[in-house]
């Protein structure tokens, strides 16, 4: 499954535990600065269900929570990791790079 | 209540500005939620009052409704390009295989009590009067008994493959529930097996009732252990192979299930037209009747989604995404 933004920060956000969508994109927003649309969010959501990295509970006054499973979190370590590792090199190769 | 990862169940975050939700208490839903129309129904049914109640929340927390309709209307076309190869055409498989193996473990369920002890032959002699009368009668016996050792053989085949897919998803992401779950089915035919041993042959009187009462625990135990079955289905991820090799079953076995029917009512209707048969008709009827539906029921869930199994499409599973 594609690594997309939406899905990356869908997947941070529950990490701490499980959100609806409306907690979720204020989440999103408070620590990305990212503000979802409604269709991206369900979007991301929907192909994170079908993947099974993340699962619906029951739905609290309508509105219906999800949270990540143990191989959505595996996935997310994985790709954070990686994008940790080019973060690093990149800010390294940066800081050594030549100033014109 | 704790998280799968083990997490403590945190608060779900706020409730929403627009708690009250979408269209309550003469609120009119913001208007970009009418874009909802645009995505495939299905979408719809899964996540349309979801979205609907998030559109009316982030509205009264200020979002803008213009940007929100812009996303809207992306969104909708992405899940037109998304349902075609994901996740809701997976569950319309999955919910088919699932609609499959209820029809056919009722219909296994009747068909052998129907070969056990039905009074389709009253007695082993009118049986021969009949076989030698009416060649159709055995005949459809026999086809009775391949179709039914078929579809057994395709149910066994396909339990081993998810069987497989489960075991390592279980072990992969440590639901030891799983194997609860899969236990179930084994230990409900070990005991009910077990304990029918300890019941007379001919059961009288108090005896009569113990039977019965077995009977229809082993029914509920029939109901139980496929409960367990669709669970794990529901709940494991499996490899697009295993759907594949679920849907030919699914298919092998409502083959099997119409088969079978068609057999069943010939062998009825033949051996009643004999004036020798004095036996009462309605229990074939009841028979014949459980098996028409679930027969019926089975070719209907697999109507729905016959392009769903079909190689390539089986690729698009759950997890091959």
């Amino acid at each position: 499954m594609e690594f997309t933004e939406p899905v990356v920060l869908v997947l941070t956000s529950l990490a701490d535990g499980p959100k609806h969508g409306y907690a979720l994109a204020k989440d999103i927003e408070s620590f990305a600065g990212a503000k979802l649309g409604p269709g991206t969010l369900y979007g991301a959501l929907s192909r994170l269900e079908e993947r099974g990295w993340i699962e619906a509970l029951p739905a609290e006054d309508r509105r219906r929570p999800y949270r990540i499973t143990a191989s959505g979190a595996e996935s997310l370590t994985r790709h954070l990791e990686t994008a940790q590792r080019v973060a690093s090199t990149g800010l390294s190769r940066l800081e050594l790079r030549p100033m014109p | 209540m704790t998280s799968r990862t083990g997490a403590p169940l945190r608060a779900l975050g706020p409730a929403g500005p627009g708690s009250a939700g979408p269209g309550s208490e003469g609120q009119r839903p913001p208007w970009p939620v009418v874009l909802l129309a645009l995505y495939p129904s299905a979408w719809r049914a899964r996540y349309g009052e979801e979205l609907e109640w998030l559109v009316s929340d982030l509205q009264e927390g200020g979002r803008a409704p213009l940007p929100m309709a812009f996303d809207l209307f992306f969104g909708a076309v992405s899940a037109w390009i998304t349902t075609g190869r994901g996740a809701l055409m997976s569950e319309r498989s999955k919910d088919a295989l699932i609609s499959v193996l209820w029809s056919w473990v009722a219909f296994a369920a009747i068909g052998a009590w129907f070969g056990h002890d039905l009074g389709i032959y009253p007695t082993a002699i009118s049986a021969q009067q009949i076989a030698i009368l009416h060649p159709a009668v055995p005949d459809a016996y026999n086809v009775l008994m391949a179709a039914g050792s078929f579809g057994v053989l395709a149910t066994a085949v396909a339990a081993l493959a998810f069987a497989f897919d489960e075991i390592r998803y279980a072990i992969k992401t440590g639901r030891r529930r799983l194997f609860v779950l899969m236990a179930v089915p084994v230990v409900v035919a070990a005991a009910w097996l077990g304990g029918i041993q300890l019941l007379p042959a001919n059961p009288t009187g108090g005896a009569l009732g113990l039977a019965v009462g077995w009977l229809l625990l082993g029914v509920a135990g029939i109901a139980a252990s496929t409960q367990a079955v669709v669970t794990v289905i529901r709940t494991a991820e499996f490899e697009p192979r295993t759907w594949r090799i679920g849907g030919i079953a699914a298919a092998a076995v409502t083959a099997a299930m119409v088969v079978s029917t068609v057999a069943t009512i010939v062998w009825g209707v033949v051996e009643r037209i004999n004036q020798s048969h004095t036996g009462d008709a309605s229990g074939w009827l009841i028979v014949v009747a459980v098996m028409a539906v679930t027969s019926v029921r089975a070719v209907i869930a697999l109507l729905r989604v016959s392009s769903r199994f079909a190689p390539g499409a089986a690729d698009r599973s759950p997890a091959s995404t």
